[in-house]
């Protein structure tokens, strides 16, 4: 499966229970990017899309339920139980210093992917998003 | 570093907020210390002593403010200084409509509470002190504005506080919604240096589901000894090669325990904003530049990033 994540400087994902940014921009590309495939994805994440594309699944499991090709976006799950299963890390770079007391486990260097892209683009509320995609060996 | 720990009086946080929310001074929240040197309070809450992250969760992270402040109409208080000359609460509801619209202004004339001038190795840009905005720049667009500027360390400012003015300050860009946002500065008796600031953020459209937070920053730099009644301070000499003149810090306060340590000041740069040039402050081009165009600069280092240029005459 393919995995998108949200992070900043520090790979927080999020603080005091709740995401340390967003952007419509940034969603807009996630839809784009998981069109022809399904995109998985738990109920925090599903008010992110008050207008839910239609390949968009939600469930509680979506990171063990989730089938081979598939994309899920993740943005308050650990990443290390289901790590063998993931082909392809969506890193989203806020490019920004937030607070967080939830950080991705997942570190991709040392999980030993490889840095197969990059890309910045910018957001609606943010200068510049990086996305790094890095995938399993 | 302040080893302590110190409790906040709640009831004088909500009097705080009221007094500010009716436009009344709230004055500098203080606390006691006790014989134990641990600062106290007679009930409240507990502060743990900084222990190397920059802030505490606060009260479960959830913010004193009552159902009743939480309103769509912006504003932006900001209490009158104390007896001794130091902030009180600033409180807003930040929106768009109170975010800047210009580049960020002079803010070198103004000298808060403990404020010295003075570098050490190890601090990114090696000033220990910033003039630190209680609420930042980017939610309300203060410049020289006494009442929201307080001494902070470096690690205050930028591992402390912006990470939080961050978060709200992109809420508030990609949301359009308010964030009401209070930031106090918590002293220990008369001290001039606060000990950090009590940050508390709820947005309101949403009630507090996208921004919700309260915490404390901690005013401390690793491995800089503070003395918190005036500010003075010891460390790792600054070694660099830059061209100021030296100086000491002092203390008259019984209450440091430390020696202080000479170490290197430097006058402010100021920056041309039209010309893009840095000149030191005694060069005369800034005694013809137009005020509306000095930017005060901390370090040269900070001038070439903001991309000045130096002085061919004064040669900075």
């Amino acid at each position: 499966m393919n995995v998108i994540c949200f992070v900043d400087n520090r790979y927080g994902m999020r603080f005091n229970g709740r995401r340390l940014s967003r952007d419509r921009v940034l969603l807009q590309r996630v839809v784009e990017l998981s069109q022809g495939s399904a995109l998985w994805t738990d109920s925090f994440s599903r008010i992110l899309f008050p207008d839910p594309p239609e390949n968009l699944v939600v469930s509680e499991n979506f990171l063990e339920e989730a089938p081979e090709g598939a994309f899920c976006l993740d943005e308050d799950r650990p990443l290390l139980p289901v790590a063998e299963r993931i082909a392809c890390l969506y890193l989203y770079c806020w490019n920004r210093d937030y607070p967080s007391d939830e950080k991705l486990d997942l570190i991709p260097q040392e999980q030993g992917m490889e840095l197969v892209r990059t890309e910045d683009f910018p957001g609606y509320s943010h200068e510049k998003i990086t996305l790094e995609v890095w995938q399993a060996r | 570093m302040r080893g302590k720990s110190f409790v906040l009086r709640l009831t004088a946080v909500f009097a705080a907020a009221v007094l500010a929310l009716s436009g009344s001074p709230a004055g500098a929240l203080t606390v006691k210390a006790d014989p134990n040197t641990t600062i106290t309070t007679s009930a409240g809450l507990q502060i743990p002593a900084y222990s190397g992250s920059p802030f505490v969760a606060v009260n479960g992270n959830v913010p004193f403010f009552t159902k009743g402040e939480l309103t769509t109409k912006s504003f932006e208080v900001y209490s009158d200084l104390d007896s001794l000359g130091r902030c009180g609460t600033a409180y807003a509801n930040v929106c768009t409509d109170t975010m800047p619209t210009q580049p960020r202004g002079d803010i070198g004339p103004v000298k808060p509470t403990g404020w010295h001038t003075v570098k050490y190795n190890g601090i990114d840009g090696n000033y220990l002190y910033n003039r630190c905005h209680l609420i930042g720049f980017q939610l309300t667009g203060e410049n020289a504005n006494e009442k929201n500027l307080i001494t902070g360390t470096r690690y205050l400012n930028v591992t402390g506080m912006v990470p939080f003015e961050n978060m709200v300050a992109d809420y508030v860009k990609e949301t359009g919604n308010h964030v009401l946002y209070r930031v106090t500065p918590i002293f220990t008796g008369n001290d001039l240096l606060a000990d950090g600031v009590l940050m508390e953020a709820e947005s309101v459209e949403d009630a507090g589901a996208g921004i919700l937070f309260c915490v404390f920053c901690y005013n401390v730099q690793p491995g800089i000894t503070i003395n918190y009644a005036d500010g003075s301070s010891s460390g790792p000499a600054f070694t660099g090669s830059d061209k100021s003149t030296t100086a000491s810090t002092t203390s008259s306060s019984s209450k440091s325990k430390t020696e202080t340590t000479t170490t290197t000041t430097e006058a402010t740069y100021i920056g041309n904003r039209n010309t893009k040039k840095f000149h030191r402050p005694d060069c005369p081009s800034v005694k013809s530049m137009s005020s509306k165009n000095k930017v005060s600069l901390s370090s040269r280092k900070e001038a070439i990033a903001d991309g000045y240029t130096p002085c061919k005459r004064c040669n900075p």
